[in-house]
C-alpha cells in the first residue's frame, strides 16, 4: 500500500469513528460516542507511520491484521446470529413478545455474515486469476 | 530461519539505520531480521544479498522445523 493510500485509508476510518461518536452524542448513547474515542484514538497511535516509511515488514503485518480482524469477526457475527435466531424461534411466545429485537438482529447478523462469505469469495476469485490460478498454459 | 545480516553489516562498519537507508526499509525491518522474527521476501532478500556481493544461501540459513509460513 503506498504512503498516500494509507493516509487516505487511516484519514476515511478516522472520520467514521468522529461521525459515530458525534451521533452517538447526538443521540444520547454517550458510552457509544466514549468508546468511539477510545478506539480513535488507539487506532491513530497504533497506525502511525514511524520514519514515514511503509515498508514490506509493515504491510505484512497489516495484512496478517487484516487476516486476524476477519478470522475473529466473521464466526463472531455468524455465531451470534446463530445464537440469536435460535433463541427467538424457540421462546415461549411471552419471551418473543419482551425480546422481539432479538430476531431481527440476529437476521441482520445471518446477512452480514453472507455478506462477509460473498466477499471472501469474490476476493479469492479475483486473486486466484491475479495470480495465475488459471488452467490455460 | 535465520541471518547473518548483522554479522555483514557490522563487518561493513554500518548502522541500521544506514542499512536500512541502502535497502529502502524502515530501522525496526533490519532490526526483526537480525533477530530472525521476521522474513525478508525474495525481492529484499536479492536486493539484500546485492548489496553484500554474497548469495542469498550465503546470508539467510533455511531452517525446516521453524517453517511456520509454509
Amino acid at each position: 500500500m503506498k504512503e498516500k493510500r494509507h493516509i487516505k485509508w487511516k484519514r476515511m476510518v478516522l472520520i467514521f469513528v468522529t461521525v459515530i461518536v458525534i451521533l452517538g452524542w447526538i443521540n444520547g448513547i454517550y458510552i457509544l460516542a466514549g468508546v468511539g474515542i477510545l478506539v480513535g484514538g488507539c487506532f491513530w497511535m497504533v497506525t502511525k507511520i514511524k520514519n514515514g516509511k511503509i515498508d514490506e515488514r509493515e504491510k505484512s503485518i497489516r495484512e496478517q491484521a487484516t487476516k486476524t480482524a476477519y478470522s475473529i469477526f466473521a464466526p463472531t457475527i455468524g455465531i451470534g446470529s446463530f445464537l440469536l435466531l435460535l433463541f427467538s424461534s424457540g421462546s415461549l411466545p411471552t419471551v418473543k413478545e419482551r425480546f422481539y429485537y432479538l430476531q431481527s438482529l440476529g437476521v441482520i447478523f445471518a446477512y452480514l455474515t453472507l455478506f462477509l462469505i460473498i466477499l471472501y469469495l469474490i476476493a479469492y476469485h479475483f486473486l486466484n486469476k491475479k495470480y495465475g490460478g488459471e488452467d490455460e498454459e | 530461519m535465520k541471518s547473518k545480516l548483522k554479522i555483514l553489516r557490522v563487518m561493513e562498519n554500518w548502522t541500521q539505520e544506514q542499512l536500512a537507508e541502502k535497502l529502502g526499509v524502515s530501522r525496526q525491518t533490519i532490526i526483526a531480521i537480525e533477530s530472525s522474527k521476521y522474513m525478508p521476501s525474495l525481492n529484499l532478500a536479492f536486493a539484500i544479498a546485492k548489496l553484500f556481493k554474497s548469495k542469498i544461501e550465503d546470508i539467510f540459513i533455511y531452517e525446516e522445523e521453524n517453517n511456520e509460513n509454509y
